[in-house]
């Protein structure tokens, strides 16, 4: 998968996100509100998605979004990022640089928050409908007592393989093959409630 | 702005592993990259993580029944849920009760357990519809127990009455009762 040789996808959305990015950086001294709203909204789910599975925490997650996308404008109008073209490179570096200062304890938060927080326009991550869950409860409970025990020991508290396996008794292999098939019957029934 | 379609979707199961920490770290790299350019493979994952964000919220309000493990239950209590356990031996019997402000309850059931090939549950609930046989539920030799979280919206339900449960022992295709537990239910005064 590597991505800017031969991932094509991956090639098609970044170029979306590249032209709105050169379209931010072309505007100086000037700001293209649009471009920024737009660009935020594409990037928001993508570092949300980074942050919740780097830090587990909602709030963090939504910390890390801010201050990513702040520092991404910030760049942007002042000329800083050489290529606008590799935005998606700078954003997952900065995601990655900020997720370790996060877990450093470090707050580079307040003097973002100070200079540019007005700025970022609002971008809501959230784009999934409501999980329907009484739906849901109902479709666990049809899954075979394995199965059941596995997706809620494997979810609860979001753990790798190798570790409900220990305490089940199940090799890490056995555990993924469960976790799979469960998982796929669990949606499969939840979705058939939405068609 | 035109939508693009991912050509090349990472597989569910690979973005799991992804999300749960299963993968080594050059994997890790390349998901995490495709992720970062990829809006449809975005959203894949987007809608499993809200899935396991559902059983997790159902589990906070013990709305699922599971057999689960004693770590299990310490990350309950950890993730500050109250809990309320009854321990039980072997053909042993516990009143038991659930209050209001009682998140998770807790069946500790013990049982001789090393050597069992396959091991089923057999519960007998008092509204007499007949028993429900759980076949090959998991569980670990070494705990000396099994562990199981019931639904705690049934059992606030209940009038003053008895559940069994039977745990049985499937080795070869013989079966023997390593253990029968009754719980003897009052609901919780003024409830």
């Amino acid at each position: 998968m590597q991505r800017r040789r031969n991932d094509p996808a991956a090639d098609t959305a970044e170029q979306d996100d590249a032209v709105l990015a050169r379209r931010i950086a072309a505007a100086r001294p000037g700001i293209d509100r649009d471009a920024e709203a737009a660009l935020c909204r594409r990037l928001a789910r993508r570092v949300r998605l980074y942050g919740l599975r780097h830090l587990r925490d909602a709030h963090a997650a939504a910390d890390l979004v801010q201050q990513v996308l702040m520092m991404t404008l910030e760049r942007l109008r002042g000329g800083a990022i050489r290529d606008p073209g590799e935005i998606v490179s700078f954003v997952l570096g900065t995601s990655r640089q900020l997720v370790i200062d996060l877990r450093r304890g470090q707050a580079r938060r307040d003097r973002l928050l100070q200079t540019y927080a007005d700025d970022v326009p609002a971008a809501d991550p959230s784009s999934a409908p409501a999980l329907d869950h009484a739906r849901l409860r109902d479709c666990l409970e049809r899954l075979a007592e394995r199965d059941r025990s596995v997706l809620v020991l494997s979810f609860y508290d979001e753990r790798p393989a190798r570790s409900v396996g220990t305490e089940l008794g199940l090799s890490e292999a056995n555990v993924r093959v469960i976790r799979h098939r469960a998982l796929q019957r669990l949606r499969d029934c939840v979705e058939a409630s939405t068609r | 702005m035109s939508r693009a379609i991912c050509a090349a979707p990472v597989p569910l199961p690979v973005l799991v592993d992804y999300w749960l920490g299963d993968l080594d770290a050059a994997r890790e790299d390349e998901v995490e990259r495709h992720l970062f350019g990829c809006g449809d493979c975005c959203a894949t994952l987007e809608r499993f993580v809200d899935l396991a964000g559902g059983v997790r919220a159902l589990v906070r309000k013990g709305a699922i029944a599971a057999v689960v493990t004693p770590r299990f239950v310490q990350t309950l209590a950890r993730t500050g849920l109250r809990l309320r356990e009854y321990r039980v031996p072997p053909h042993g019997s516990v009143h038991c009760t659930v209050a209001p402000d009682d998140d998770v309850l807790v069946s500790r059931l013990q049982a001789p357990l090393a050597g069992v090939q396959r091991l089923d549950l057999v519960a007998r609930e008092p509204e007499g519809t007949g028993p429900l046989r759980l076949r090959d539920i998991p569980y670990s030799a070494a705990a000396g127990e099994v562990v199981i979280v019931p639904r705690i919206d049934r059992i606030r339900a209940l009038h003053e009455s008895t559940s069994t449960l039977q745990l049985i022992a499937v080795d070869d295709g013989h079966e023997r009762v390593i253990g029968e537990y009754r719980f003897v239910h009052t609901p919780w005064p003024g409830s």
